[in-house]
Protein backbone atom coordinates (compact mmCIF):
# COMPACT_ATOMS: atom_id res chain seq x y z
CA UNK A 1 0.00 0.00 0.00
CA UNK A 2 1.56 3.30 -0.98
CA UNK A 3 1.39 6.49 0.99
CA UNK A 4 -1.55 7.94 -0.95
CA UNK A 5 -3.62 4.78 -0.36
CA UNK A 6 -2.72 4.90 3.31
CA UNK A 7 -3.80 8.53 3.51
CA UNK A 8 -7.13 7.78 1.85
CA UNK A 9 -7.81 4.84 4.16
CA UNK A 10 -6.77 6.87 7.17
CA UNK A 11 -9.18 9.63 6.15
CA UNK A 12 -12.02 7.09 5.80
CA UNK A 13 -11.31 4.76 8.70
CA UNK A 14 -9.78 6.94 11.39
CA UNK A 15 -10.87 10.56 10.97
CA UNK A 16 -14.63 9.91 11.30
CA UNK A 17 -14.11 8.40 14.78
CA UNK A 18 -11.81 11.00 16.26
CA UNK A 19 -14.49 12.16 18.71
CA UNK A 20 -14.96 8.61 20.00
CA UNK A 21 -11.21 8.14 20.23
CA UNK A 22 -10.83 11.35 22.20
CA UNK A 23 -13.79 10.52 24.44
CA UNK A 24 -12.32 7.15 25.43
CA UNK A 25 -8.82 8.57 25.92
CA UNK A 26 -10.23 11.32 28.10
CA UNK A 27 -11.99 8.89 30.37
CA UNK A 28 -8.88 6.72 30.70
CA UNK A 29 -6.34 9.51 31.25
CA UNK A 30 -8.69 11.81 33.14
CA UNK A 31 -7.64 15.03 31.43
CA UNK A 32 -7.68 16.81 28.09
CA UNK A 33 -4.01 17.38 27.38
CA UNK A 34 -2.95 13.79 28.05
CA UNK A 35 -5.98 12.48 26.17
CA UNK A 36 -4.94 14.50 23.12
CA UNK A 37 -1.39 13.11 23.31
CA UNK A 38 -2.77 9.59 23.61
CA UNK A 39 -5.06 10.06 20.60
CA UNK A 40 -2.18 11.49 18.59
CA UNK A 41 0.01 8.51 19.47
CA UNK A 42 -2.83 6.09 18.70
CA UNK A 43 -3.50 7.73 15.34
CA UNK A 44 0.16 7.46 14.45
CA UNK A 45 0.01 3.73 15.27
CA UNK A 46 -3.20 3.45 13.28
CA UNK A 47 -1.63 5.15 10.28
CA UNK A 48 1.36 2.84 10.36
CA UNK A 49 -0.87 -0.18 10.71
CA UNK A 50 -3.61 0.86 8.33
CA UNK A 51 -2.41 -1.59 5.67
CA UNK A 52 -3.30 -4.37 8.10
CA UNK A 53 -6.84 -3.16 8.73
CA UNK A 54 -9.01 -5.88 7.25
CA UNK A 55 -12.02 -3.65 6.67
CA UNK A 56 -15.27 -3.76 8.59
CA UNK A 57 -15.65 -1.94 11.88
CA UNK A 58 -13.26 1.03 11.73
CA UNK A 59 -14.57 2.45 14.96
CA UNK A 60 -13.84 -0.67 17.01
CA UNK A 61 -10.47 -1.02 15.29
CA UNK A 62 -9.46 2.53 16.16
CA UNK A 63 -10.80 2.28 19.73
CA UNK A 64 -8.73 -0.87 20.29
CA UNK A 65 -5.60 1.05 19.33
CA UNK A 66 -6.64 4.07 21.41
CA UNK A 67 -7.27 1.90 24.46
CA UNK A 68 -3.87 0.23 24.11
CA UNK A 69 -2.15 3.59 23.77
CA UNK A 70 -4.09 4.93 26.74
CA UNK A 71 -3.11 1.96 28.91
CA UNK A 72 0.53 2.36 27.86
CA UNK A 73 0.21 5.92 29.04
CA UNK A 74 -1.42 4.83 32.32
CA UNK A 75 1.26 2.25 33.03
CA UNK A 76 3.93 4.85 32.46
CA UNK A 77 2.34 7.81 34.21
CA UNK A 78 -0.20 6.40 36.69
CA UNK A 79 1.08 2.91 37.51
CA UNK A 80 -1.09 2.79 40.63
CA UNK A 81 -4.22 3.15 38.49
CA UNK A 82 -3.54 -0.11 36.66
CA UNK A 83 -4.44 -2.51 39.43
CA UNK A 84 -3.90 -6.09 38.49
CA UNK A 85 -7.26 -7.07 37.09
CA UNK A 86 -7.25 -10.56 38.60
CA UNK A 87 -6.73 -9.12 42.08
CA UNK A 88 -9.49 -6.64 41.55
CA UNK A 89 -11.97 -9.20 40.33
CA UNK A 90 -11.13 -11.60 43.15
CA UNK A 91 -11.89 -8.87 45.67
CA UNK A 92 -15.12 -8.02 43.88
CA UNK A 93 -16.19 -11.65 43.80
CA UNK A 94 -15.56 -12.01 47.51
CA UNK A 95 -17.67 -8.93 48.19
CA UNK A 96 -20.48 -9.80 45.88
CA UNK A 97 -20.93 -13.48 46.57
CA UNK A 98 -24.49 -14.25 47.48
CA UNK A 99 -26.84 -11.55 48.63
CA UNK A 100 -26.66 -7.87 47.93
CA UNK A 101 -25.54 -5.65 50.79
CA UNK A 102 -28.57 -4.80 52.89
CA UNK A 103 -29.83 -1.21 53.03
CA UNK A 104 -27.67 -0.16 50.13
CA UNK A 105 -30.29 0.12 47.46
CA UNK A 106 -30.98 3.70 46.53
CA UNK A 107 -34.24 4.69 44.91
CA UNK A 108 -34.17 4.75 41.13
CA UNK A 109 -35.51 8.33 41.32
CA UNK A 110 -32.40 9.39 43.22
CA UNK A 111 -30.17 7.92 40.49
CA UNK A 112 -32.26 9.60 37.82
CA UNK A 113 -31.74 12.99 39.48
CA UNK A 114 -27.94 12.76 39.79
CA UNK A 115 -26.39 15.91 38.38
CA UNK A 116 -23.63 15.88 35.81
CA UNK A 117 -20.77 16.57 38.24
CA UNK A 118 -21.78 13.70 40.51
CA UNK A 119 -22.22 11.39 37.57
CA UNK A 120 -18.86 12.31 36.11
CA UNK A 121 -17.15 12.00 39.50
CA UNK A 122 -18.63 8.58 40.20
CA UNK A 123 -17.59 7.19 36.81
CA UNK A 124 -14.15 8.78 37.05
CA UNK A 125 -13.55 7.10 40.41
CA UNK A 126 -14.08 3.58 39.01
CA UNK A 127 -11.04 1.32 38.56
CA UNK A 128 -9.75 1.69 34.99
CA UNK A 129 -11.03 -1.60 33.53
CA UNK A 130 -14.52 -1.11 34.95
CA UNK A 131 -14.60 2.49 33.81
CA UNK A 132 -13.67 1.87 30.21
CA UNK A 133 -16.14 -1.01 29.91
CA UNK A 134 -18.91 1.26 31.19
CA UNK A 135 -17.83 4.15 28.95
CA UNK A 136 -17.70 1.94 25.84
CA UNK A 137 -21.20 0.64 26.56
CA UNK A 138 -23.16 3.49 28.16
CA UNK A 139 -21.39 6.53 26.72
CA UNK A 140 -20.28 5.25 23.33
CA UNK A 141 -23.03 2.70 22.77
CA UNK A 142 -20.93 -0.27 21.62
CA UNK A 143 -22.32 -3.79 21.94
CA UNK A 144 -20.79 -6.56 24.08
CA UNK A 145 -19.05 -8.23 21.17
CA UNK A 146 -17.32 -4.99 20.13
CA UNK A 147 -16.34 -4.24 23.73
CA UNK A 148 -14.91 -7.74 24.11
CA UNK A 149 -12.81 -7.22 20.98
CA UNK A 150 -11.61 -3.77 22.07
CA UNK A 151 -10.71 -4.77 25.61
CA UNK A 152 -9.35 -8.18 24.62
CA UNK A 153 -11.45 -10.26 27.03
CA UNK A 154 -14.30 -12.81 26.65
CA UNK A 155 -17.90 -11.55 26.52
CA UNK A 156 -18.54 -13.06 29.96
CA UNK A 157 -15.87 -10.80 31.41
CA UNK A 158 -17.41 -7.77 29.70
CA UNK A 159 -20.73 -8.69 31.32
CA UNK A 160 -19.29 -8.99 34.81
CA UNK A 161 -17.23 -5.80 34.50
CA UNK A 162 -20.22 -3.88 33.24
CA UNK A 163 -22.49 -5.18 36.01
CA UNK A 164 -19.90 -4.25 38.64
CA UNK A 165 -19.19 -0.85 37.11
CA UNK A 166 -22.87 0.05 37.06
CA UNK A 167 -23.39 -1.37 40.54
CA UNK A 168 -20.58 0.76 41.92
CA UNK A 169 -21.76 3.96 40.23
CA UNK A 170 -25.30 3.38 41.50
CA UNK A 171 -24.02 2.79 45.04
CA UNK A 172 -21.96 6.01 44.88
CA UNK A 173 -24.83 8.10 43.59
CA UNK A 174 -27.15 6.59 46.18
CA UNK A 175 -24.75 7.20 49.06
CA UNK A 176 -24.39 10.84 48.15
CA UNK A 177 -27.71 12.35 49.16
CA UNK B 1 -32.65 -11.99 46.77
CA UNK B 2 -30.45 -11.16 43.81
CA UNK B 3 -27.53 -13.37 42.91
CA UNK B 4 -24.50 -12.26 40.98
CA UNK B 5 -25.67 -14.33 38.04
CA UNK B 6 -29.05 -12.58 38.07
CA UNK B 7 -27.24 -9.27 37.91
CA UNK B 8 -25.24 -10.28 34.86
CA UNK B 9 -28.39 -11.48 33.13
CA UNK B 10 -30.24 -8.32 34.14
CA UNK B 11 -27.55 -6.09 32.64
CA UNK B 12 -27.46 -8.17 29.46
CA UNK B 13 -31.26 -8.05 29.30
CA UNK B 14 -31.30 -4.26 29.59
CA UNK B 15 -28.61 -4.01 26.91
CA UNK B 16 -30.60 -6.21 24.53
CA UNK B 17 -27.87 -8.82 24.54
CA UNK B 18 -30.01 -11.83 25.51
CA UNK B 19 -31.42 -14.00 22.75
CA UNK B 20 -35.24 -13.96 22.55
CA UNK B 21 -35.69 -17.22 24.41
CA UNK B 22 -33.52 -16.20 27.37
CA UNK B 23 -35.03 -12.72 27.34
CA UNK B 24 -38.53 -14.15 27.75
CA UNK B 25 -37.41 -16.44 30.50
CA UNK B 26 -35.73 -13.54 32.25
CA UNK B 27 -38.85 -11.37 31.95
CA UNK B 28 -40.77 -14.02 33.85
CA UNK B 29 -38.15 -13.91 36.63
CA UNK B 30 -38.35 -10.12 36.69
CA UNK B 31 -42.13 -10.26 37.11
CA UNK B 32 -41.97 -12.11 40.40
CA UNK B 33 -38.72 -10.81 41.88
CA UNK B 34 -39.18 -7.33 43.36
CA UNK B 35 -35.49 -6.88 44.20
CA UNK B 36 -34.50 -7.62 40.61
CA UNK B 37 -37.18 -5.29 39.28
CA UNK B 38 -35.87 -2.49 41.51
CA UNK B 39 -32.35 -3.12 40.34
CA UNK B 40 -33.60 -2.86 36.79
CA UNK B 41 -35.11 0.57 37.49
CA UNK B 42 -31.84 1.77 39.02
CA UNK B 43 -29.76 0.63 36.04
CA UNK B 44 -32.20 2.18 33.58
CA UNK B 45 -32.18 5.41 35.59
CA UNK B 46 -28.38 5.40 35.46
CA UNK B 47 -28.34 4.82 31.72
CA UNK B 48 -30.85 7.59 31.17
CA UNK B 49 -28.87 10.00 33.37
CA UNK B 50 -25.65 9.18 31.48
CA UNK B 51 -27.38 9.62 28.15
CA UNK B 52 -28.99 12.93 29.09
CA UNK B 53 -26.51 14.65 31.34
CA UNK B 54 -23.00 13.27 31.16
CA UNK B 55 -20.98 15.95 29.35
CA UNK B 56 -19.58 14.81 26.03
CA UNK B 57 -16.68 16.65 24.57
CA UNK B 58 -15.73 16.37 20.91
CA UNK B 59 -12.13 16.27 19.75
CA UNK B 60 -10.82 19.83 19.58
CA UNK B 61 -9.89 21.53 16.35
CA UNK B 62 -6.29 21.51 17.56
CA UNK B 63 -6.35 17.74 17.97
CA UNK B 64 -7.98 17.28 14.57
CA UNK B 65 -5.21 19.32 13.05
CA UNK B 66 -2.51 17.46 14.91
CA UNK B 67 -3.88 14.17 13.66
CA UNK B 68 -4.36 15.44 10.11
CA UNK B 69 -0.76 16.65 10.18
CA UNK B 70 0.47 13.12 10.93
CA UNK B 71 -0.34 11.95 7.44
CA UNK B 72 0.74 15.04 5.59
CA UNK B 73 4.10 14.60 3.91
CA UNK B 74 5.31 17.91 5.24
CA UNK B 75 8.23 16.33 7.03
CA UNK B 76 10.94 14.36 5.26
CA UNK B 77 10.51 11.50 7.73
CA UNK B 78 6.83 11.34 8.61
CA UNK B 79 7.47 8.50 11.07
CA UNK B 80 8.92 10.97 13.52
CA UNK B 81 5.42 12.43 13.67
CA UNK B 82 4.72 14.69 16.60
CA UNK B 83 8.32 15.39 17.69
CA UNK B 84 9.07 16.68 14.20
CA UNK B 85 5.94 18.78 14.18
CA UNK B 86 6.73 20.09 17.66
CA UNK B 87 10.20 21.00 16.47
CA UNK B 88 8.87 22.87 13.47
CA UNK B 89 6.39 24.71 15.69
CA UNK B 90 9.23 25.58 18.07
CA UNK B 91 11.24 26.90 15.15
CA UNK B 92 8.30 28.94 13.94
CA UNK B 93 7.95 30.37 17.45
CA UNK B 94 11.64 31.11 17.66
CA UNK B 95 11.46 32.79 14.27
CA UNK B 96 8.46 34.82 15.40
CA UNK B 97 10.12 35.94 18.61
CA UNK B 98 13.33 36.81 16.84
CA UNK B 99 11.45 38.71 14.19
CA UNK B 100 9.61 40.73 16.83
CA UNK B 101 12.89 41.63 18.47
CA UNK B 102 14.28 42.67 15.12
CA UNK B 103 11.14 44.58 14.25
CA UNK B 104 11.35 46.88 17.25
CA UNK B 105 14.97 47.78 16.48
CA UNK B 106 15.30 51.11 14.64
CA UNK B 107 15.49 51.08 10.89
CA UNK B 108 15.17 47.33 10.50
CA UNK B 109 12.54 46.03 8.09
CA UNK B 110 9.99 43.70 9.65
CA UNK B 111 9.97 40.24 8.19
CA UNK B 112 6.18 40.37 7.99
CA UNK B 113 5.58 36.95 6.40
CA UNK B 114 7.46 35.19 9.21
CA UNK B 115 5.43 37.07 11.80
CA UNK B 116 2.23 36.03 10.03
CA UNK B 117 3.27 32.39 9.95
CA UNK B 118 4.10 32.56 13.67
CA UNK B 119 0.65 34.05 14.39
CA UNK B 120 -0.99 31.35 12.29
CA UNK B 121 0.86 28.57 14.14
CA UNK B 122 0.09 30.13 17.52
CA UNK B 123 -3.61 30.29 16.63
CA UNK B 124 -3.60 26.58 15.73
CA UNK B 125 -2.21 25.73 19.15
CA UNK B 126 -4.93 27.66 20.93
CA UNK B 127 -8.18 25.87 21.64
CA UNK B 128 -9.88 28.14 19.10
CA UNK B 129 -8.12 29.82 16.17
CA UNK B 130 -10.60 32.71 16.34
CA UNK B 131 -11.87 35.27 18.86
CA UNK B 132 -15.20 35.66 17.15
CA UNK B 133 -16.59 32.42 15.87
CA UNK B 134 -19.16 32.68 13.12
CA UNK B 135 -19.68 31.50 9.58
CA UNK B 136 -21.78 34.60 8.93
CA UNK B 137 -19.82 37.50 7.47
CA UNK B 138 -22.46 39.89 8.78
CA UNK B 139 -21.40 38.84 12.28
CA UNK B 140 -17.67 38.78 11.68
CA UNK B 141 -17.25 42.12 9.96
CA UNK B 142 -19.05 44.23 12.59
CA UNK B 143 -16.96 42.53 15.29
CA UNK B 144 -13.88 44.24 13.85
CA UNK B 145 -15.56 47.64 13.70
CA UNK B 146 -14.70 49.69 16.73
CA UNK B 147 -11.73 47.49 17.53
CA UNK B 148 -9.64 48.54 14.55
CA UNK B 149 -9.53 51.64 12.35
CA UNK B 150 -9.74 49.52 9.23
CA UNK B 151 -11.92 46.45 8.92
CA UNK B 152 -11.20 43.92 6.21
CA UNK B 153 -13.39 42.74 3.38
CA UNK B 154 -15.27 39.66 4.54
CA UNK B 155 -16.21 37.44 1.63
CA UNK B 156 -18.49 34.42 1.73
CA UNK B 157 -16.61 31.64 -0.06
CA UNK B 158 -18.65 28.67 1.12
CA UNK B 159 -19.71 27.93 -2.46
CA UNK B 160 -16.05 27.62 -3.43
CA UNK B 161 -15.35 25.21 -0.57
CA UNK B 162 -13.81 27.67 1.88
CA UNK B 163 -16.02 28.09 4.90
CA UNK B 164 -15.68 31.11 7.16
CA UNK B 165 -14.77 30.12 10.73
CA UNK B 166 -14.50 33.58 12.27
CA UNK B 167 -11.94 36.28 12.98
CA UNK B 168 -9.30 37.42 15.41
CA UNK B 169 -6.88 40.30 15.84
CA UNK B 170 -3.20 39.51 15.38
CA UNK B 171 -0.43 41.86 16.35
CA UNK B 172 2.09 41.92 13.53
CA UNK B 173 5.23 43.71 14.66
CA UNK B 174 3.47 46.44 16.61
CA UNK B 175 0.45 46.73 14.32
CA UNK B 176 -2.90 45.21 15.34
CA UNK B 177 -4.30 43.56 12.23
CA UNK B 178 -7.66 41.93 11.48
CA UNK B 179 -7.38 38.26 10.57
CA UNK B 180 -10.13 36.17 9.03
CA UNK B 181 -10.07 32.42 9.40
CA UNK B 182 -11.40 30.10 6.73
CA UNK B 183 -11.41 26.34 6.67
CA UNK B 184 -11.17 23.95 3.76
CA UNK B 185 -11.57 20.29 4.72
CA UNK B 186 -9.26 19.88 7.75
CA UNK B 187 -7.08 22.85 6.82
CA UNK B 188 -7.18 26.33 8.27
CA UNK B 189 -6.37 29.46 6.29
CA UNK B 190 -5.49 32.67 8.16
CA UNK B 191 -6.10 35.80 6.12
CA UNK B 192 -4.61 38.99 7.57
CA UNK B 193 -5.05 42.54 6.28
CA UNK B 194 -2.21 45.05 6.75
CA UNK B 195 -1.66 48.57 5.43
CA UNK B 196 -0.27 48.37 1.91
CA UNK B 197 3.30 49.43 1.24
CA UNK B 198 4.78 50.46 -2.10
CA UNK B 199 6.52 47.12 -2.40
CA UNK B 200 5.18 44.84 -5.15
CA UNK B 201 3.43 41.68 -3.96
CA UNK B 202 5.58 38.55 -4.20
CA UNK B 203 4.29 35.23 -5.55
CA UNK B 204 3.14 32.43 -3.23
CA UNK B 205 6.08 31.01 -1.31
CA UNK B 206 6.76 28.50 1.45
CA UNK B 207 7.87 29.73 4.88
CA UNK B 208 8.56 27.28 7.69
CA UNK B 209 6.45 24.63 6.02
CA UNK B 210 3.45 26.90 5.40
CA UNK B 211 2.46 28.56 2.13
CA UNK B 212 2.09 32.32 2.15
CA UNK B 213 0.21 34.32 -0.49
CA UNK B 214 -0.13 38.10 -0.66
CA UNK B 215 -2.05 40.57 -2.81
CA UNK B 216 -2.76 44.27 -2.66
CA UNK B 217 -6.27 45.65 -2.64
CA UNK B 218 -6.45 49.44 -2.41
CA UNK B 219 -5.05 50.61 0.91
CA UNK B 220 -4.61 47.10 2.23
CA UNK B 221 -2.37 44.17 1.51
CA UNK B 222 -3.91 40.77 2.23
CA UNK B 223 -1.79 37.88 3.44
CA UNK B 224 -3.04 34.28 3.40
CA UNK B 225 -1.15 31.65 5.42
CA UNK B 226 -2.01 27.95 5.37
CA UNK B 227 -0.68 24.45 4.97
CA UNK B 228 -2.87 23.79 1.91
CA UNK B 229 -1.10 23.22 -1.39
CA UNK B 230 0.10 26.22 -3.42
CA UNK B 231 -2.57 25.64 -6.08
CA UNK B 232 -5.34 25.57 -3.50
CA UNK B 233 -4.08 28.69 -1.75
CA UNK B 234 -3.95 30.35 -5.15
CA UNK B 235 -7.58 29.33 -5.76
CA UNK B 236 -8.50 30.78 -2.40
CA UNK B 237 -6.75 34.07 -3.20
CA UNK B 238 -8.45 34.30 -6.59
CA UNK B 239 -11.86 33.47 -5.13
CA UNK B 240 -11.44 36.03 -2.38
CA UNK B 241 -10.35 38.76 -4.79
CA UNK B 242 -13.21 37.97 -7.13
CA UNK B 243 -15.70 37.63 -4.30
CA UNK B 244 -18.29 40.16 -3.47
CA UNK B 245 -17.41 42.22 -0.44
CA UNK B 246 -19.93 42.95 2.21
CA UNK B 247 -21.33 46.39 1.50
Amino acid sequence: MDREDSKTRFANVVMPYLDDAYGLARWVTGNRADAEDVVQEACLRAFRGIGGFAGGNGRAWLLTIVRNAAYDWLRKNRPAAVVHVDDLEAVERAQLTGAEPAGDNPEAALIARADEAKLEGAIASLPAVFRDTLVLRDVQGLDYREIAAITGVPIGTVMSRLARARGRVIAMLGADK
Amino acid sequence: MTTQNDRLLLNAYIDGELDPEHALEFERRLADNAALANERRRIEALRAAIGERLPREPASLTLRRRVAALVRPRFPDWRTGWPAMAASVAIAFAAGTLATLVAIGPGVREPVPELLVASHVRSLMASQPVDVSSSDRHTVKPWFNGKLPQSPRVVDLAAQGFSLVGGRIDVIGLTPAPTLVYRVRQHVISLTALPASDRAAAPIRPIDGYNVAEWTDGPLVYWAVSDVAVSELDNFAKAFRAGEAQP
